[in-house]
């Protein structure tokens, strides 16, 4: 049982992450001074990971694609300001995380603008288990069965899970962001994992036997 | 209030339960709860919690943005280029 080792907490997860890329701080330095060539690679060399950061965050692609673009041209009319104080994805990063929530409270969605909110309603939360007979997960959860149960939570769950288990951010830092506390942070972590483990096993369970 | 080894021995589901966000939190040591000895429902409960953390740190990113994304991205700077440019160029002279 995996239970038996209490696991090292990971420090700046997202920091352990983000190693130097070749070419990086040429095309950093370069694109401060106004290389447009420079940060196109920069653009390559970070499209990915902000897409995919702001498709997991958002659960669409068209709103995706758009913040994408909004967090380079952020990136374009601030690379001048990067002191390389953190890594330059880490700071890319946030910046990305934060056009992302702009967007989420423009658009008034209850799940970030205020702490109780961040409470998706009883019947999306977890039930105890109490007397229930349970299955454990097979331990074989694909990545992309995780994904799409991802995609599935509730945005309030999803936005704490992605930045938490996925991009490695403290709960200090996920209360900072969203402007909740950190119980509250831990709390819809705690949620938003007992929710995914529903909905993978209800994903196991509607499996076709082979 | 502290909870004594002895009120863990007989603590329901539910109360386990309640406490496993600070149990998590806290990275102690889940096989030494007495309630998960004896309840093969929440072990297999907190089994599947640390798997989906687990996995969920494997969630690579893997999904690119279409072209057209980084096209608009260029025809957006080259706009605000051009504005700066003019903004610059229709800027009074400074008086020495």
């Amino acid at each position: 049982m995996s239970t038996g080792q209490a696991a090292p907490k990971p420090v700046h997860q997202h920091m352990r992450r983000n190693p130097p890329i070749a070419g990086e701080a040429e095309a950093i330095q370069a694109a401060q001074g106004g290389d447009a060539r420079a940060f196109e690679t920069l653009y390559a060399l970070h499209k990915r990971r902000v897409y995919s950061l702001c498709l997991r965050m958002l659960g669409n692609v068209a709103e995706a694609e758009d913040l994408t673009q909004e967090a380079f041209l952020q990136l374009y009319r601030k690379i001048a300001t990067f002191r390389g104080d953190s890594a330059f994805s880490t700071w890319l990063h946030r910046l990305a995380v934060n056009v992302v929530l702009m967007h989420l409270r423009k658009k008034g969605l209850p799940q970030v603008s205020l702490e109780e909110t961040l409470e998706p309603s009883q019947e999306d939360g977890p039930r105890k288990d109490i007397g229930a007979r349970d299955l454990m997960l097979s331990g074989s959860i694909d990545r992309v069965t995780l994904e799409r149960a991802v995609e599935n939570l509730p945005p309030g769950y999803r936005l704490v899970f992605v930045l938490h288990d996925v991009e490695g951010y403290e709960h200090n830092e996920i209360a900072d962001m969203l402007a909740c506390s950190i119980g509250n942070s831990k709390s819809q972590l705690h949620k938003a994992r007992m929710k995914l483990r529903d909905l993978l096993r209800t994903g196991e369970r509607k499996e076709p036997a082979v | 209030m502290t909870t004594t080894r002895s009120d863990r021995k007989t603590m329901t589901c539910a109360e386990f339960q309640d406490r496993l966000p600070e149990l998590f939190e806290s990275h102690a040591d889940l096989s030494a709860e007495e309630h998960l000895k004896t309840c093969e429902n929440c072990a297999a409960l907190v089994r599947d919690l640390e798997y989906i953390a687990q996995q969920a740190k494997l969630l690579l990113p893997i999904h690119d943005p279409s072209p057209a994304v980084w096209d608009k991205i260029e025809n957006a700077i080259q706009t605000e280029g051009s504005g700066q440019e003019r903004a610059e160029a229709n800027r009074p002279p400074v008086r020495a």
